[in-house]
């Protein structure tokens, strides 16, 4: 590593000579090698997942405070952190106090886009001083905004960055996810290119098309991020390097859309299960498909 | 002098992406004697066992009390787990006071959780060097925590920490699935037999060094020591049970350097 | 902005130093710090009855705030919710309620929003009544002896809480006053209720009320607070929280009155009085 040994990064009030600050790229890092977190805005709601592996026997994983990666910030607002879990956390007490705060100055609830810009100064603050270090951890921010009747997802990384996403990703396993992501119908402007370019009527708009049946539902997009989350633990996440990080996991998922009344809930037990099959029968598929490819057998349409 | 020059601070990520200086403070609770915990649906009990400096000193507390319903264990620095307890007992005390209820143990348990957290994120204090086990009964039913240096908590059916605490993991893991249904002094005995595995050496189990503790529905926790806890130990006694396999001492010592680097991974901070 | 680690963590609001609430419109005086407490109240409600009844409890005050004798605001609750089995009511300074009710749902949504699952079924964090209680109790004792008390006498209606977390069959009723004293009862009345409907609860009560007779005590005790109490009004509003259903709390309705007693229809010079009562 070019940076180890310069001296320019043993602290995050230090710049190199080309001007980077290394213990952020570093802290980073440490998201990196967590269970990932993804988020999705669909075109009713949006989702959120995240994928914990469980490398302790003897764990308590359904009704407790501990081992966490979904957090609920106010009723309608949803956060799942990707990276230390005691870093995590504190981002996720912030945001709580963020959000009550604001409710008790201004009488309303505060609005996703404002959250996300005060935990990012509150992310970003700690990449300023030597005396402290950057959080490791990256939070997505799941939110409804009742005064402009609008979703959005965020994302607020270790550097303090914050923006907003159709889909995101962080953690172990982000790129081939985000590779995935892309193929799926959430970007509005891209469906309606695509909707154009496949001649299918005019182009409604990014509104019409928010609310039209281009984009995927939060129903699908529940299937969708279980099939991904199976799909880069298939793939080992580290640039298929194997399954060494692979060993028993779960599948943490919120969502908040029209449905819930735009609450933050968990997905219901029920769907997340469907969700699942339904991912693992379409990866043995998409499998069994790739075989039949291998041996030139032809037949199948997909 | 150092291993290299990021693990001197605990502000300083290394190019890992790690924080030494936390790792460095997670080895300290191996470097403590063994504490268990372990719950049935009706009760939780802890199990630790207790050093002495030399033949003319008493034994080091290791289970202490936080309230009616809650306990903890603790291995690694004893000074700063008394920090962490008495703090843990003024926020039971007045949690009692303002709600006229007892502390619900998953909220103490992520508070004390994040105070470990902020050490770790701070230039002026070292994280604290201890691992605790809370066991409770609350409204919930019974808890069995583990918090930390690093800030990470769990929630545990069984688990164990410190020096030797592989083999009574491996006992835990062996018998977990069966807890539940046990009767107190099923799960007090669970315990000690997890516990004869952590003795050292040649070492025994015995009323002195032995430490058990148990609260459960309608029942504080209660403090087993001494002659209390000598029903418990001849029925061990009776089983065969109280001594760590004996002579196999040199292979034995191999077994834990490799389990004890397994519990290091296992211990890395990633969920 | 803030950016101390120190602050967080659910312990945070045990501290209820957290609570303070100045600058509202009430007279205040200068303390030694220069410091501006409460000395009296300004926009005040008038009495707040509670009972318990063969399944419930059950809250009842009328609508009417006042400002000084001054009937202000006509239609202002204070019977409010505070979380899904939990009901408060309150005299005193309107403001001071508004205050305490903000300060008790903001904590309800903290332990919603810290509930150890993301589904609402599994929720088991809520305070019950009797928390709700004992947090208001501290909350008003530690403002009195900072001589800055919150002017406001308070009930609490729920049920108790069983050792495991789920609500017991029995109902729970306790009132808080502006310097701290708390006790439980049976029936309560709050402010000039305490006067005048309080005998008549005690004269009327039955353990194993009916729901409709309690609401029709409430309402006969509420009408004779009308006539008697200056600062009180017809417009009323009934609550209750019962097992099954949670809170649930009426619109404001009006009390039918009868004036047509002989010392309300004459006039008083017809009276062979000097024309006074």
């Amino acid at each position: 590593m070019a940076s180890s040994g310069s001296g320019y990064d043993l602290s995050s009030s230090t710049f190199s000579p080309d001007g980077r600050i290394f213990q952020v790229e570093y802290a980073s890092r440490a998201v990196e090698s967590s269970g990932a977190a993804l988020g999705l805005r669909c075109a009713d709601g949006i989702v959120l997942c995240v994928e914990k592996p469980m490398n302790k026997k003897m764990m308590v994983t359904k009704n407790t405070p501990a081992g966490r990666r979904i957090y609920a910030v106010d009723g309608k607002t949803g956060l799942a952190l990707a990276g230390y879990p005691g870093d995590g956390r504190q981002v996720a007490n912030r945001a709580r106090e963020e959000a009550a705060n604001y409710l008790e100055t201004y009488g309303s609830e505060i609005p996703p886009d404002v959250l996300a810009a005060r935990l990012s100064a509150y992310v970003h603050y700690f990449t300023l001083h030597g005396a402290l270090r950057p959080f490791g951890c990256t939070a997505l921010l799941a939110g409804y905004d009742a005064a402009t009747q609008r979703h959005s997802l965020h994302m607020v990384e270790p550097s303090g960055s914050c923006f907003e996403y159709y889909a995101a990703a962080a953690g172990r396993g982000r790129q081939p996810a985000r590779t995935e992501m892309e193929k799926l119908a959430v970007n509005p402007t891209r469906a309606a290119a695509a909707a154009a370019s496949g001649g299918a009527g005019g182009v409604g708009g990014e509104e019409g098309m928010e609310r039209g049946q281009q984009l995927i539902s939060v129903a699908e997009g529940v299937r969708q991020l279980a099939k991904i989350v199976y799909t880069i633990r298939d793939s080992g996440g580290n640039g298929g390097s194997g399954a060494s990080k692979d060993g028993p996991f779960e599948i943490e998922m919120s969502w908040l859309c029209e449905k819930t009344g735009w609450k933050h809930v968990g997905v219901p037990k029920d769907v997340m299960e469907e969700a699942v099959e339904w991912a693992k029968r379409e990866i043995e598929a998409e499998g069994e498909e790739e075989d039949e490819d291998d041996d030139e057998e032809d037949g199948m349409e997909e | 002098m150092f291993r290299n020059m990021y693990d001197t601070d605990v502000t300083v990520w290394s190019p890992e992406g790690r924080l030494l200086q936390v790792e460095y403070a997670m080895e300290s609770v191996k470097q403590g004697s063994a504490c268990i915990a372990l719950r049935s649906s009706t009760h939780s009990v802890l199990g630790a066992l207790k050093r002495s400096v030399s033949e003319l000193s008493s034994h080091q507390q290791k289970i202490l009390e936080i309230d009616d319903h809650l306990g903890i264990g603790i291995a690694g620095l004893t000074a700063d787990a008394r920090t962490l307890a008495k703090w843990m007992r003024n926020e039971c005390l007045n949690h009692k006071y303002v709600y006229g209820t007892s502390m619900p143990t998953g909220r103490l348990a992520t508070d004390l959780a994040d105070r470990h957290q902020r050490t770790t994120q701070t230039y002026v204090r070292r994280p604290y060097g201890v691992g605790l086990l809370l066991a409770s009964f609350d409204k919930n039913g019974p808890h069995v925590f583990e918090t930390c240096p690093s800030g990470n908590v769990y929630e545990c059916y069984a688990t164990a920490i410190g020096a030797r605490s592989q083999s009574g993991r491996t006992y835990l893991e062996k018998h977990y699935e069966s807890f539940p249904t046990c009767s107190k002094d099923d799960l007090i005995m669970h315990a000690l037999r997890a516990l004869v595995g952590c003795v050292a050496g040649d070492g025994e189990l015995t009323k002195e060094n032995g430490s058990v503790a148990v609260v459960g529905k309608d029942e504080k926790f209660t403090l087993i020591e001494g002659d209390e806890l000598q029903p418990y130990l001849d029925r061990l006694e009776l089983e065969g049970g109280n001594n760590n396999g004996g002579g196999g001492g040199e292979e034995e010592k191999d077994d834990d350097d490799e389990e004890e680097d397994e519990a290091k991974e296992e211990d890395a901070m990633e969920t | 902005m803030s950016l101390s680690l120190q602050s967080g963590g659910s312990s945070s609001r045990v501290s209820a130093s957290s609570f303070s609430a100045t600058g509202t419109g009430i007279v205040a005086a200068a303390n030694a710090a220069g410091n501006q407490v409460t000395t009296r109240p300004i926009t005040t409600g008038t009495s707040v009855l509670g009972i318990k009844y063969r399944n419930g409890v059950m809250l009842a005050a009328d609508t009417l705030v006042s400002y000084g004798s001054l009937a202000k605001y006509k239609n202002a609750r204070r019977l409010l919710p505070v979380n899904s089995r939990t009901l408060i009511g309150a005299s005193g300074e309107y403001s001071d309620l508004q205050s305490i009710s903000d300060l008790l749902i903001a904590n309800a949504l903290e332990d919603r929003c810290t509930a150890d699952s993301l589904y609402e079924e599994d929720n088991t964090n809520e305070e019950c009544a009797k928390e709700v209680w004992s947090y208001l109790r501290a909350v008003m004792y530690q403002r009195r002896n900072k001589m800055n008390p919150l002017w406001n006498d308070v009930i609490v209606a729920g049920f108790q809480q069983n050792p495991d977390g789920s609500t017991s069959d029995t109902p729970f009723l306790g009132t808080v006053d502006k310097i701290g004293t708390a006790y439980e009862d049976d029936m309560l009345a709050t402010g000039f209720g305490g006067y005048i409907a309080l005998p008549l609860m005690r004269e009327k009560y039955r353990p194993d009320m009916e729901e409709g007779e309690a609401r029709a005590l409430l309402e006969d005790c509420l009408r004779i607070l009308f006539y008697r109490d200056c600062r009180a009004l017809n417009r009323v509003q009934i609550a209750k929280v019962t097992k099954e259903g949670g809170v649930l709390v009426s619109e404001p309705y009006e009390l039918d009155t009868f004036w047509d007693y002989k010392g309300y229809v004459s006039t008083k010079a017809g009276m062979g009085t000097d024309g006074g009562w």
